[in-house]
């Protein structure tokens, strides 16, 4: 077993947790959405980039990803 | 086995394959125009969309996240040791990612099967057909996902395998993705509203 894809579990674990946290205390406000959509984006950056290893493949790819994933958030959060 | 070093830096060869990515970005693109679409309507019906949304039970929701990313994990590690040369052990983190994506499978059986015997479907009203529809395709991915799991697993461990790292990191891109489109819908559908 890898440590950094250890200590990358460890983390999306904890932002699962974070994100459970916030919507279960905070009632739905704009301040809300934005944590919630802002930590789903990090996990997805982070699934990404340690677990399907794009870290290790050309900017193109890595650029194109952001982007997309740029893309929803704001049509989400807007 | 086949493996052969790969440059990843070359634009045509992301890990995974070209092809595996074009798809990856295809459905990315897809079910997200759909979930901008979906709060599109949320802002037009908030009221509706608030008493939709807390009929649905993001505790069971939050436990499949945490399976599906389980699930990654185990297929990052089986992608790995397959790397090293490990095949038994990879294999092993293969029929553990199997085991999350079944988890998962199941829960979602049995959230369906609430919605449906309190007679929710999918003409209830926008918030719901979204709902049926975009968590029913990503199940679709899961469900291919294993699938295309336990082909590859039987491929690498046949004495003759010609089963490659394309092959495993393709299979693992793929099941990936259904991590990276839950962690789209589950916020969104679930939380949000």
């Amino acid at each position: 077993m890898k440590k950094t894809l250890f200590i990358t579990y460890g983390l999306l674990i904890v932002l699962t947790a974070s994100t459970a946290l916030i919507s279960n205390s905070m009632s739905v406000s704009r301040l809300t959405i934005i944590l919630i959509i802002g930590l789903s984006a990090v996990k997805f950056l982070l699934i990404s980039f340690k677990f399907m290893e794009l870290k290790k493949a050309n900017a193109f790819w890595k650029v194109s990803l952001i982007s997309v994933l740029g893309l929803i958030v704001l049509g989400i959060i807007l | 086995m086949n493996t052969h070093k790969i440059d990843y830096k070359n634009i045509y060869y992301p890990p995974g394959g070209i092809l595996m990515w074009i798809i990856i970005f295809l459905e990315l693109l897809t079910f997200g125009m759909a979930l901008v679409v979906f709060v599109y309507y949320g802002k037009e019906q908030p009221e509706l969309f608030h008493q939709s949304r807390l009929q649905l039970n993001s505790t069971l929701g939050a436990i499949n996240t945490v399976f599906l990313l389980t699930s990654g994990f185990f297929m990052a590690n089986a992608v790995h040791e397959f790397k090293e040369n490990n095949l038994k052990k990879s294999s092993l983190y293969f029929k553990l990612t199997m085991l999350g994506g079944l988890l998962f499978l199941i829960l979602k059986s049995v959230e369906y099967y609430h919605k449906i015997e309190a007679g929710i479907t999918p003409e209830t009203n926008v918030f719901y057909t979204f709902y049926w529809l975009l968590t029913a395709f990503h199940l679709i991915h899961v469900i291919m996902g294993l699938v295309i799991l336990i082909w590859t697993n039987y491929g690498m461990m046949k004495k003759k395998s010609d089963t490659g790292v394309e092959d495993i990191e393709a299979c693992a891109a793929f099941w990936h993705m259904c991590d990276l489109i839950w962690l789209l819908l589950f916020p969104v559908l679930y939380l949000i509203f």
